[in-house]
């Protein structure tokens, strides 16, 4: 009995720890002139959204944002998803040396490698520019997205795709209708903890873009300070809403597989 | 089970971001943190006499030391009072709903709630009760730093101590009370087996991280003394790039301390694994 009212206790302290101060943002946002000492807010208000939605600045760089997001979870998925199978299924030579070398970028300060990179990449002409933000952004998102994609990997049995091969399956056609379908809530946790990582960047897209690409976390570090709370409550919620956004996106391509899949 | 041949083939665009990123990028700013004159190690020496550097080494060994203890006690106390209601996944969603959230937007959570014209401020100006709300923002201890490192590393830490404690075999427990175990000795020899190096490696990804993490502490922090990132920023652009090497050789001297650390704890836990395994006195 004891320990059934710990659980319930525990868990409403799980809710207004974690979940009540990202609703308190929003709840912030809506409000006008919410301040010390109020405890609660006297009037409802859509200022704070209209001033972000009317904001050219902030439209562009919420395109850049997504845009740089996107580009960079299918890096991942285009470099990780064969890494992550080969060091799952594979044998290569050196597997635990491999191992340890793709833990670096997790061990090392990012901000060290990006420094060193800065003048490397002026050089190759793409500093300054988005896609080598994009390549930057690799650098903190691709040794979580290997680790992810080979704990998927780790738990599907090899013989699956021995066995479809026996039955005269091409590899391309056994990793797309046997392995893929297998790994899809790993892809989808990879995807969006790719996407998340990206869009929290701001040293590397600072030092890399050069102030020329700016996403939303540019912006965000000038606004953090300002006087109106709305707004920039407003601008934080803009935040937690992308990843939902990219969900949606996610959820439609993978439904859109399985048709594939279903028509075969 | 594949060929090693066609293994490297699968992982060669990895590796080859690896080689021309990581390796490539270490390369660079260590010979860029490097004299070009007869004393070659200049910069360092440079460094190393100044008590501005020391000062921001101390200030950021102490926020990424207090912060992922706390998480980690935190999220290993959560874990183990909750875990087996982490089973369905409406549970799971609210402890790693934060992991959604920008650390930049959990520093202004912090504000919002912890800032002397904040929330909670304002709801103990309406108690009766006197005292004026201690600054937590933007102060010299860093508090405002490590309440947002906590916040945001918790449900990381329950996120990777989950699955181990799913899979911990629970009849352990019984067989340790029945031999008259209690109490942390339970603890000791039942979980921290398990839990044991997966806490390790995650002391070591989280320390690692706040060490070098740019984005709270340049919101949050304060100007002296500065986190050692935030430094680094700084002197990277200052006058003209004149001291880029300087900022160059004190990010290379946390990397090299980074990696010391790494060394030293994933050997260790590797020891003490072996050791487990073995049996013998070390768990008597």
């Amino acid at each position: 009995m004891r320990k059934k009212w710990t659980k319930i206790l525990l868990s409403s302290l799980l809710f207004f720890l974690f979940i009540f101060p990202v609703l308190f943002l929003f709840f912030k946002s809506i409000t006008f002139g919410w301040n010390w000492p109020d405890i609660l807010p006297h009037t409802l208000n859509l200022r704070a959204w209209t001033v972000i939605f009317n904001d050219p600045l902030i439209y562009r760089s919420l395109f850049t944002t997504v845009f740089i997001g996107v580009v960079v979870v299918i890096l991942n998925y285009l470099i990780a998803l064969p890494a992550a199978y080969a060091l799952s299924h594979g044998n290569p030579r050196g597997k635990t040396l491999i191992e340890t070398i793709l833990l670096l970028p997790i061990l090392v300060p990012v901000l060290a490698i990006a420094m060193g990179l800065h003048l490397v990449m002026i050089r190759l002409g793409i500093a300054d520019n988005t896609a080598g933000v994009i390549l930057i952004h690799l650098l903190p998102t691709l040794p979580y997205a290997v680790r992810v994609l080979k704990a998927g990997f780790d738990r599907i049995s090899p013989d699956w795709v021995k066995q479809s091969r026996t039955i005269g399956t091409s590899q391309a056609a056994a990793f797309f209708i046997v392995l893929l379908p297998m790994m899809l809530p790993s892809i989808r946790s990879a995807g969006i903890l790719v996407f998340v990582i990206s869009l929290s960047q701001y040293v590397l897209t600072a030092i890399i873009g050069g102030g020329q690409v700016t996403t939303l976390p540019l912006l965000y570090y000038p606004f953090f300070n300002s006087a109106n709370e709305a707004v920039v409550a407003g601008f934080s919620v803009l935040f937690a809403a992308l990843p939902i956004l990219f969900l949606i996106l996610m959820e439609s391509s993978i439904y859109l597989y399985k048709q594939w899949l279903h028509r075969l | 089970m594949f060929s090693s041949a066609r293994s490297f083939l699968l992982l060669a665009p990895l590796l080859l971001f690896m080689i021309l990123f990581v390796g490539q990028g270490l390369y660079r700013a260590f010979s860029e943190s490097l004299h070009a004159g007869d004393n070659f190690l200049e910069n360092y020496e440079q460094l190393f006499t100044q008590g501005t550097f020391w000062s921001s080494l101390q200030i950021s060994v102490y926020v990424a030391f207090v912060s992922t203890l706390l998480s980690l006690i935190i999220g290993l106390w959560i874990t183990r009072t909750l875990f087996r209601l982490f089973r369905t996944d409406q549970w799971k969603l609210a402890a790693w709903f934060p992991m959604l959230i920008p650390h930049f937007v959990a520093a202004y959570i912090i504000v919002l709630f912890f800032s002397p014209s904040g929330w909670f401020s304002a709801v103990l100006e309406s108690l009766p009760l006197a005292g004026t709300f201690p600054v937590l923002v933007n102060d010299p201890l860093y508090l405002g730093v490590i309440i947002t490192y906590i916040w945001k590393e918790v449900p990381f830490v329950v996120l990777m101590l989950l699955p181990v404690y799913q899979e911990i075999d629970w009849r352990m427990e019984e067989v340790g009370r029945s031999l008259g175990a209690k109490g942390f000795t339970l603890f000791r020899t039942v979980e921290w087996p398990w839990a044991g190096p997966v806490t390790a490696e995650v002391f070591l990804i989280l320390f690692v991280f706040i060490l070098g993490a740019f984005e709270v502490p340049a919101l949050l922090g304060v100007t002296y003394p500065a986190m050692v990132p935030v430094l680094a920023f700084e002197w990277f652009y200052q006058g003209g790039w004149s001291n880029r090497p300087l900022a160059q050789a004190m990010m290379i001297v946390l990397t090299f301390f980074s990696v010391l650390l790494s060394f030293c704890l994933l050997y260790a836990v590797q020891r003490s694994r072996r050791k487990w395994m073995k049996g013998g006195k070390s768990n008597a």
